[in-house]
């Protein structure tokens, strides 16, 4: 819909059209574009004009990522989260191997001096 | 009605294949240190998140935008089988955790009322994990244009056609 408003102002029913929805549905899913002050709703004649805020754009562009997109990306982000973790634990269990291993070595010395 | 009006239940679900083993990503979703790093999409950060990780817990995490916009998401858990699944809430939120609808925040955004994001581990036994995670919100503005896919693409075009308005000015 805010699609079809980037391309010039549009009356309720020019909206409705290319949806398989009802005018009562596409009203309603305006009215929060209105109380989102992301649209600005005009009477002209009988018909109700929709027109896209100006300053609403930016908002919408910062807003610009769908609630999918957010979860995949955060999920490439978790990704490489996950992936330094496993590197960390490797490390870690290298380290203590390390430590065991020179323990054991200093007791085998230990043993040897006795 | 026809059949191609919004299905109301139609769900969001995102799910990725981790090449670590399953506590490991359990661990990466359900600490704050780790969740802080990975929060959000591409360029975004998380400077704050508090997690109660409980039956009943809340949690409460601050997303940063690019240019510095910080807006907060607030949440409860309402079940945990650890390792398996986890099911909780989320909500636009004030930085105390207050819920706040998003309208007021100039978002829109129409989660199913009462209905909670359900994320799932799943061992796929090769030292990989199968992470789900179905989301609140309803597929809304992508069945409306009737492509279940088609939100992105969408967006990426108002994000066009934004730019064109702009360099226009």
């Amino acid at each position: 819909m805010i699609e079809r408003l980037s391309h010039g102002p549009a009356s309720v029913h020019g909206l409705t059209e290319p949806f398989a929805l009802s005018q009562q549905m596409i009203s309603k899913h305006i009215a929060y574009l209105v109380r989102a002050r992301i649209v600005i709703k005009t009477k002209r004649g009988r018909e109700s004009v929709c027109t896209l805020r100006p300053e609403a754009i930016k908002k919408v562009r910062d807003w610009a990522f769908s609630y999918r997109r957010f979860w995949e990306e955060s999920f490439d982000k978790l990704d490489a989260v996950v992936n330094q973790m496993k590197k960390d634990q490797i490390k870690k269990e290298e380290a203590r191997d390390d430590k065991k291993h020179s323990e054991r070595n200093r007791a085998d010395g230990r043993y040897k001096n006795f | 009605m026809t059949k191609n009006t919004v299905n109301e239940i139609e769900r969001m679900v995102v799910t990725r294949i981790f090449d670590a083993p399953r506590e490991l990503v359990w661990k990466a979703w359900t600490d704050p240190k780790y969740v802080m790093q990975w929060w959000g999409p591409k360029g975004f950060t998380s400077p704050v998140c508090k997690m109660d990780f409980r039956v009943g817990g809340k949690y409460l995490i601050c997303t940063r935008t690019p240019d510095g916009q910080e807006f907060w998401h607030g949440g409860e858990y309402h079940e945990i089988v650890p390792h398996e699944k986890i099911i909780s809430s989320m909500y636009f939120s004030d930085s105390e955790g207050n819920k706040v609808e998003p309208a007021q925040l100039g978002i829109e955004h129409e989660a199913i009322e009462g209905a909670n994001d359900v994320i799932l581990f799943e061992d796929l036994g090769n030292g990989q994990t199968k992470l789900t995670f179905i989301g609140n919100e309803p597929m809304e503005s992508a069945t409306n244009s009737g492509q279940l896919e088609g939100m992105n693409q969408v967006l990426d075009k108002v994000a066009e056609v934004v730019t064109k308005l702009a360099q226009a000015k």
